[in-house]
């Protein structure tokens, strides 16, 4: 499975080498820039926009505050309209339950649209041990797919590929040179795929959103891929984060009017299904057979405290797309699947703050991230609590633990203060040459230390 | 004649004492008796950010201690003003203090500078904290343009300049990459701000690797933006 936890270094180790390659740090700057544009615009044309996230945020955390009531609530829905929902405590759990109905369909071949639960569960390569073979059609997975690559953005999830890196891939797949154009790689990809829809034996999607009151499941997609997997094949299977439910239609309605607006700035992806149960006699289209998988993996750990707000996210990438930290690094620095700020906040939550100890620190706490989210989620509050829960829960370093004691006990009183900053005016020559001021003075000139104000006045 | 506690700040104490300086003029030439409580060090900022709660509250309550309640307390960094106003009495568990921005006191106050920076070209950064949680942004520029000077934009003014306290030293590559932007979209004006952590990393990162000038806001009032 994709692996949540993450390395102490891996975020500054990826930083850096992204930091390096300018291809990609124009691709993540063009990129991120009109995503963000886009949303901007989308907000502006919606004259009662703060409105909408204040109703957005409060239905998100009706849902969350009795989230077990609206899963039950959504089981018995769908399972009276024949559709078979099954609760996954873990991502094992997931993959497993998934495996089984591709092993009892004797599946060869899956058809995946878009799904970062599907990431987060590593659903691929349990497919692939029971001898199914899934093939991604969202053409940014797709993409990354042919590259063996991860996704670094939730919403554009092949961002850091420019039109000569995907007319590479496709050219190798179709046998023959596809020029780097938009149309062409467009229809090369679709003649690939087009295959896959119509032999595919099982259809696998995401969810953007869940209706507990109708048991409906809902798909947003722009390529229409969703709306293939989940009527061509005979079997359905929806993975879906616990957390992904909405009690009635009408509180979708708002939750669709910001999704959409705020991660691409559409008013509505081009394609919005909503799914109530497989086919039923007498119909024409749909599944023989829909499967909803509800996964939790670590996300009831979220309910305690604050960080249940965390719940709330509809994945829409608008945080990503302002944050100044995630348009230098890009994805990978954070994990393989979620990243940006809701991932820094997001994956300490999922997988305990010491398995992945400096997300809580990526970031410069600007709160560019909490302005622009739609559902009110206070991420970089968020991140600020985290940070004092690695200190609390003794994830902090010991150095680190002892350098802020030090400092308190001085800074707590003058005396302490003044001995303290002259000694560090004798030390200055030596300032640069460990700890934090060695990190700062490799980049950057350090400051000079003169007469204090205090001594001056 | 009204008067007003001065907080210096600690960056403001050690690196930037003549902006201190500066500040402190500005508030006289407004019309306010200035006093310097003594036993002023740090608001705790740097442990509070830090997830260093108990350190931070350590400081803190030294703050609580230097400072009256009667008057209003002025300084002249953004972030500090935060930390004080927004976080520092839950984290101590006090009654808030009347904590005002350099720049916010002097508009309210209706304070004209004098005209210093006549025909000088500014880029006004403004501090994460200042903009999304003071929302202090008009009050320096129309003070910068009071002064004369012609204000030009930044090319992305909601950037962030890569300093947050500690991410500064965890991060440096990063850091220093949102800096490098920063400066480069000044468009060769000098740059004014009104935090000195800011303003320590973009002119220490200028001056490694080249840059514009960075003038913190009362230096620019006082003498002008040239420093």
């Amino acid at each position: 499975m994709a692996e949540l936890a993450q390395p102490p270094r891996r975020f500054r180790e990826i930083a850096r080498v992204k930091l390096a390659d300018a291809h990609i740090q124009t691709a993540l700057d063009d990129s991120t820039d009109r995503l963000r544009t886009h949303r901007l615009h989308a907000w502006s044309d919606l004259p009662e926009v703060q409105e909408l996230r204040q109703r957005a945020h409060e239905i998100r955390m009706s849902v969350i505050d009795d989230l077990d009531g609206h899963v039950e609530r959504f089981t018995a829905a769908l399972s009276a309209r024949g559709g078979n929902v099954y609760f996954a405590r873990t991502a094992e759990e997931a993959s497993e339950y998934v495996a089984n109905v591709c092993r009892r369909r004797g599946a060869k071949l899956a058809a995946k649209s878009k799904s970062m639960v599907s990431e987060e569960i590593g659903l691929n390569q349990a497919l692939e041990a029971v001898g199914t073979q899934a093939i991604e059609t969202d053409l940014g997975e797709y993409i990354l797919q042919l590259a063996g690559e991860h996704p670094v953005h939730i919403v554009a999830p092949a961002i850091e590929k420019t039109a000569e890196d995907v007319a590479e891939l496709l050219s190798a797949v179709r046998g023959k040179r596809i020029p780097p154009h938009l149309e062409e790689l467009t229809n090369a990809a679709r003649t690939q795929l087009r295959e896959t829809f119509l032999n595919a034996d099982v259809g696998i999607t995401g969810v953007n959103f869940a209706v507990s009151e109708t048991g409906s499941i809902c798909l947003c997609t722009n390529e229409g891929n969703g709306r293939l997997v989940s009527s061509i094949p005979p079997v359905h299977v929806a993975i879906m984060g616990m957390e992904r439910l909405v009690p009635t239609t009408a509180d979708l309605a708002v939750l669709l009017k910001l999704l959409a607006r705020s991660g691409t700035g559409q008013k509505l992806t081009v394609y919005t299904t909503l799914l109530t149960g497989p086919r039923r006699a007498g119909e024409t289209d749909g599944p023989e057979e829909l499967h909803v998988v509800i996964l939790d993996n670590g996300r009831t750990n979220l309910l305690r405290g604050r960080y249940r707000e965390m719940l709330a996210c509809i994945r829409c990438g608008a945080c990503l797309n302002v944050c100044p930290v995630y348009r230098k690094t890009g994805g990978a620095a954070y994990s393989d699947v979620y990243s940006g700020p809701m991932g820094a906040v997001l994956l300490p939550l999922l997988v305990g703050l010491q398995h992945a100890p400096s997300l809580p620190h990526a970031s410069s706490l600007c709160g560019a991230c909490t302005e622009a989210c739609p559902v009110k989620i206070p991420l970089h509050e968020l991140l600020l609590d985290l940070r004092r829960d690695l200190v609390a829960e003794g994830v902090a370093s010991w150095a680190e633990r002892v350098s802020f004691w030090l400092w308190s006990w001085a800074w707590s009183r003058p005396f302490g203060y003044r001995a303290s900053t002259a000694l560090a005016r004798l030390g200055q020559p030596l300032a640069g040459l460990v700890g934090p001021g060695r990190a700062w003075a490799r980049v950057r000139a350090l400051p000079r230390l003169g007469r204090r104000y205090r001594d001056r006045r | 004649m009204p008067s007003v506690q001065l907080f210096a700040t600690c960056l403001g104490d050690l690196v930037l004492p003549e902006a201190v300086a500066d500040a402190e003029t500005l508030l006289r030439r407004a019309g306010f008796d200035v006093v310097f409580p003594r036993r002023q060090v740090c608001c705790g900022q740097p442990a509070f950010n830090s997830g260093h709660h108990a350190a931070a509250r350590r400081v803190a309550r030294g703050f609580v201690r230097a400072f009256s309640r009667e008057l209003p307390i002025v300084c002249p960094s953004g972030s500090c003003a935060t930390m004080a106003s927004h976080y520092l009495p839950e984290l101590v568990g006090v009654e808030p203090f009347e904590v005002w921005e350099l720049s916010a006191f002097l508009v309210h106050a209706g304070f004209r500078p004098l005209p210093r920076n006549t025909g000088r070209r500014v880029a006004y950064h403004d501090s994460c904290h200042m903009l999304r949680e003071l929302n202090v942004s008009a009050q320096p520029r129309k003070l910068l343009r009071a002064s004369g000077a012609e204000l030009v934009s930044f090319s992305r003014p909601d950037l962030c300049c890569g300093f947050g306290g500690t991410f500064s030293v965890r991060q440096p590559e990063v850091s220093v990459a949102m800096a490098d932007e920063k400066l480069a979209g000044a468009g060769g004006a000098t740059i004014v701000t009104s935090d000195p952590g800011c303003l320590m990393h973009l002119r220490g990162r200028a001056e490694r690797a080249g840059g514009p000038d960075v003038v913190h806001l009362a230096t620019a009032l006082v003498r002008s933006a040239s420093g």
